[in-house]
């Protein structure tokens, strides 16, 4: 098992890539909490803040941002060996 | 060893697998992930026998028929990377370094998103600069964008921005729409969109993110500046055929060529279908059944 690291998406509604990475989540059952940005101006703030740039999913584990829906860096950062 | 190696998820590479599995053909079907570049559409109109469906929800309905066959094994989440000649067949390589031998390869790869090549592009990628208008458009909200294209991808991306933007320029470098008149001539309706044709972009600019950009006008040889946040990016494709190397020969702009009776490559024991050939129209059904020509044809060839 991997540590707990705290895991939060930044996405829209309609953004294929941030369906993509929920699948992800839900297969290898790793809990996380999920923002939109298309309505949440606050939260959207933050994403552009944290990640320097405007596109979605932003996703948050832990400390490190990983932009996009990127396998091998969310593997990486929650130390899943597929 | 396989008979057949099927390269792709998209349209072609998924009818390739359907039709390979009835055919009982000992297969594996290796692909990043399923739906291929129309997966991010919004909407499809085209897909005969379905009115309207989301790029999302018809990728999901392919790898759902796939994998209802008898048969299929599926290599998901990595891409080809490099194929060799071995004896016998060919050897596979994956960018996540697994290996796997076949007498036959179906490159059904398609193709990845082009990028403009102006100054500012990379720089102000995801700054500004988009690709992915179902993704992207809800965080351009009563802002002015542009998009570039004038194909059915350009449109269509016009159509997810109305939904959210104050005003959408839509920057054609031809004279002509390449897409279809159907969604040209919705988009046209709305007063918000402003059609810049015969125009190049020359530079984008803007501090931390996107301020706006340069272009050409090159009937009136008239340089413009738009002021606007947002740029989507929607010119068509560029061949994902880096994988075949030099064993099948590819066109000056590294498409695969192929005989379009049988999606043959030059090299035996290779075909290919779909947008990584030279083929002259980049449509979904159209890959999904050059896809079903080669399998008839491997099965037929075996």
């Amino acid at each position: 098992m991997h540590a707990e690291k705290k895991v939060k998406i930044y996405s829209t509604p309609t953004c294929f890539y941030c369906i993509k990475a929920k699948e992800f989540f839900a297969k290898h059952k790793i809990k996380y909490e999920e923002v939109n940005v298309a309505s949440n101006m606050k939260e959207r703030e933050e994403m552009v803040k944290k990640s320097h740039q405007l596109g979605v999913p932003v996703i948050e584990v832990g400390h490190e941002i990983i932009v996009g829906f990127d396998r091998v860096a969310l593997e990486h950062a929650l130390g899943i060996k597929e | 060893m396989y008979d057949l190696i099927i390269v792709g998820g998209g349209p072609a590479g998924v009818s390739a697998g359907i039709y390979a599995a009835r055919k009982k053909l000992k297969f594996l079907l290796v692909t990043e992930s399923f739906g291929g570049q129309s997966a991010v559409a919004s909407e499809i109109q085209n897909w005969v026998g379905v009115k309207s469906i989301s790029g999302f929800e018809l990728a999901k309905k392919m790898e759902d028929h796939l994998k209802v066959q008898d048969g299929v094994e599926i290599e998901e989440g990595s891409m080809a990377d490099k194929a060799e000649k071995i004896k016998g067949g060919f050897k596979l390589v994956l960018k996540n370094g697994k290996e796997f031998e076949t007498r036959a390869i179906l490159a059904a790869s398609g193709g990845r998103r082009r990028r403009l090549g102006a100054p500012g592009e990379k720089e102000f990628e995801n700054k500004g600069v988009a690709y992915c208008s179902t993704c992207d458009a809800p965080l351009f909200a009563k802002k002015t964008v542009a998009v570039v294209g004038g194909g059915n991808a350009a449109l269509g991306a016009v159509g997810d921005l109305l939904k959210y933007a104050a005003k959408v320029y839509l920057i054609i470098r031809g004279e002509q729409i390449k897409g279809d008149p159907v969604l040209f001539e919705e988009i046209k309706k709305d007063a918000r969109v402003e059609i810049l044709m015969n125009s190049e972009i020359t530079e984008i600019f803007g501090q931390d993110l996107v301020g706006g950009l340069k272009y050409l006008d090159k009937k009136e040889n008239k340089k413009g500046e738009l002021k606007l946040e947002g740029i989507f990016v929607e010119i068509g494709s560029v061949p994902n055929s880096e994988f075949l190397g030099n064993l099948a020969k590819k066109n000056e702009y590294n498409e695969v060529v192929v005989d379009h009776k049988t999606q043959r490559t030059s090299c035996p024991g290779i075909w290919a279908a779909g947008d990584v050939t030279d083929l002259p129209f980049r449509q979904n059904m159209i890959s999904a059944g050059d896809a079903i020509k080669a399998v008839l044809d491997i099965a037929s060839s075996r």
